[in-house]
């Protein structure tokens, strides 16, 4: 109770600053993370987004006003995120975009959601970023432009089973990850579901850096590829260390692997390895955007989050300009129904059923050291067949 | 597989042990915990990648490089951040809360100005594997582990026989009269730092080649501070052995029982050495220490 009178308070507050300064700015939400592991992407998810909000101030705002970030940094940390989710709810923003992971989003949620702000995450690719696990329903107020898990885990198993012809897999991951923990249970099911048999399961903790006792128990199995849904800092010191204990097996990893740093990090024990991503350097569709962000900063984006954070702010725009800015739940409304909308990775369509993108494709990518570069392999659009 | 975890846990030990010495040397002179000392090895390993990567440098001149480097950051932060306090014969939790501040604003300050990024070193001899009995250990690893071995002991032989090493022993068991007898406190415990900051060196280039060099790498020396607490604080055979016996218990752990409670154990056995022997395997209470 005090909480809503406080936040009442707050709201209040702010309305009547916004009106006594008469400033015609929408204020959008952006929880990223600036600093910590993930800040490579996140440094880069808020230039794209700088970018394109001036592109479309340059051309009259959303429904004649000018967009606005109101950003701080959730230091990929759960409960930082929520003290984040908290500061922005009380800075009165219309929606949010962010944050990137699967954990600090699912933290995020409820918070949101109490205070009927709509929250446009980046790449959470976790299921029960946009359902709630409790009660199975989908939550309101979250939505993204990714696509999820299961179907990530199954391109991961279908790829290892009929395209490198595994038969015995095993799966290493982070136990203090939701990303990693779900993605292993999501790999394993559809690889067994194919015919292939997951012949050891190993966790380590996050912040921890020697796998070598999970790899040495992985050894002795003799798995023909080993699944490592992790970020591509652990999947480098993975690579070193199975290579160190002399395992051959195919490495393959899903898309928090796709950091240009990953083949430096990695070295040659990082060659050869495939991963599934949300977008590819050289997909034709995200060209332009790859063009003008180079053209603008001097480097290439850190893929995904640039893009996904791009479409995420589209999202809200297009659901501003249908529900006319008349709040929470009509852009909620606005949100769950976009339809056919253009977006910076290709057209987006939402599912008012789960608030997930229908048909969202998934990339599979070879590392390719020797010219530092990941390589295209395959282009997964559904699971099916 | 039993062979495997024995060489595996004692790789891992012996960067424990390495670490554990800085803990050990400044606890057994100034009597506190110098929780800065992580950051201290992240900012020796951020050297050596820099002369590593920059300057192309082979691993010699990176390893002597770190050492000088880290050695002088460590004694500039003793300068800096504790000779007043030692001066005005502040508490030790003072010392202890001075050098967790050190500590984060060190990270805070490579995060502001190097950055995030993960960095890694380049690989010096490629990925040679040694083979032994169906084991595999990279050569790397044993060549660390030797090195490590080699300096400790090296530092042992320091601490007994030279001057300056008496003079440190002699400040470990009573700083005051070591003053009165006409030994400079103050270079002694430069002295001290120059060492610790040297070991940090050494372990942070091992740690960034090993695995990756960013700002929160120094948050591993928790484990080494429970290797230092295990051995006895302030003993040197300690750190080695504290580490060791860490690194190996760990693994077998993560091998036979189960990865995810493997810090279960680390923790427990802390606090099993906390309750059931404070001063470790090879402290001596009040007595001699280093």
């Amino acid at each position: 109770m005090r909480r809503v009178v406080l936040l009442l308070c707050a709201l209040a507050l702010l309305g009547a600053a916004g009106s006594a300064a008469g400033e015609e700015v929408v204020r959008i939400g952006h929880s990223v993370s600036l600093t910590g592991g993930a800040s490579m992407w996140g440094q880069s998810e808020a230039r794209a987004l700088d970018m394109l909000a001036d592109r479309i101030n340059a051309s009259g705002g959303i429904l004649g006003k000018r967009v606005e970030f109101v950003r701080y940094d959730n230091r990929n940390d759960g409960v930082e995120s929520v003290n984040v989710a908290r500061r922005l709810v009380s800075d009165g923003v219309v929606a949010v975009i962010g944050p990137a992971q699967s954990g600090n989003a699912i933290a995020s949620a409820p918070v949101f959601e109490r205070a009927e702000i709509p929250m446009v995450v980046t790449t959470a690719t976790n299921p029960y970023v946009t359902i709630d696990q409790r009660t199975d329903k989908v939550r309101p107020y979250a939505f993204r432009p990714c696509f999820i898990d299961p179907f990530q885990g199954t391109v991961a198993a279908r790829f290892a089973i009929t395209d490198l012809g595994a038969k015995k897999g095993a799966i290493l991951y982070d136990v203090g990850s939701d990303y990693g923990q779900w993605l292993a249970r999501y790999f394993e099911e559809a690889f067994v579901a194919k015919g292939g048999e997951v012949v050891a399961k190993e966790a380590f903790r996050t912040e921890e850096l020697d796998y070598r006792a999970q790899l040495g128990k992985i050894k002795e199995l003799g798995p023909d590829v080993i699944f490592i849904p992790t970020s591509q800092k652990e999947a480098a010191m993975a690579a070193k260390q199975a290579r160190d204990l002399g395992i051959e097996a195919v490495l393959l990893g899903t898309d928090n692997w796709g950091s240009p740093d990953l083949i430096e990090l990695g070295g040659s024990a990082i060659d050869g390895g495939y991963f599934v991503n949300l977008t590819d350097l050289a997909d034709p569709d995200i060209q332009e955007f790859v063009a003008e962000y180079k053209a603008a900063f001097g480097e290439d984006p850190v893929l995904p989050n640039p893009v996904m954070a791009q479409d995420a702010l589209l999202m809200i725009v297009d659901a501003l300009d249908r529900s006319g800015g008349a709040g929470g739940e009509p852009l909620a409304e606005a949100l769950a129904t976009i339809k056919d909308l253009k977006v910076t990775s290709g057209v987006l369509t939402v599912d008012p059923a789960d608030h997930n993108p229908l048909d969202k494709p998934a990339v599979i990518q070879q590392v390719d050291v020797a010219n530092a570069a990941f390589k295209f392999v395959k282009k997964y659009v559904s699971v099916e067949d | 597989m039993f062979l495997q975890t024995l060489i595996t846990g004692l790789s891992i030990g012996g960067i424990y042990s390495l670490m554990a010495v800085g803990y050990s040397l400044v606890f057994s002179v100034l009597n506190f915990s110098n929780f800065a000392h992580g950051a201290v090895i992240m900012l020796g390993a951020y050297v050596g990648l820099a002369l590593a990567t920059k300057l192309n440098l082979g691993l010699g001149l990176v390893l002597a490089g770190s050492v000088a480097g880290a050695g002088i950051i460590a004694v500039l932060n003793e300068r800096l951040a504790y000779s007043s306090l030692r001066r005005r014969k502040a508490p030790s939790l003072y010392l202890m809360i001075s050098a967790m501040g050190c500590s984060v604003f060190l990270e805070n300050m490579v995060y502001a100005t190097i950055g995030s990024r993960f960095y890694a070193f380049p690989e010096f001899f490629g990925r040679q594997v040694i083979s032994l009995w169906g084991s595999s250990v990279s050569l790397l690893d044993t060549g660390a582990f030797v090195f490590s071995l080699l300096a400790i002991w090296g530092l042992h032989l320091f601490v007994g026989r030279t001057r300056t090493g008496i003079a440190i022993r002699a400040g470990v068991s009573d700083m005051t009269m070591c003053s009165l007898m006409g030994v400079d406190l103050d270079r002694l415990i430069a002295v001290v730092f120059l060492l610790a900051g040297g070991f940090a060196g050494v372990a942070g280039v091992f740690l960034g080649i090993k695995y990756l060099v960013y700002p929160t790498m120094g948050w591993v020396t928790n484990k080494a501070y429970i290797a230092a607490v295990i051995g006895g604080l302030g003993s040197l055979p300690g750190a080695l052995a504290g580490g060791l016996i860490l690194g190996v218990v760990e693994t077998f752990v993560s091998t036979y029982v189960s990865s995810v409670l493997r810090d279960v154990f680390s923790f427990t056995l802390l606090v099993a050495f906390l309750v059931m022997r404070p001063e470790g395997l090879f402290g001596r209470g009040g007595e001699e220490k280093v």
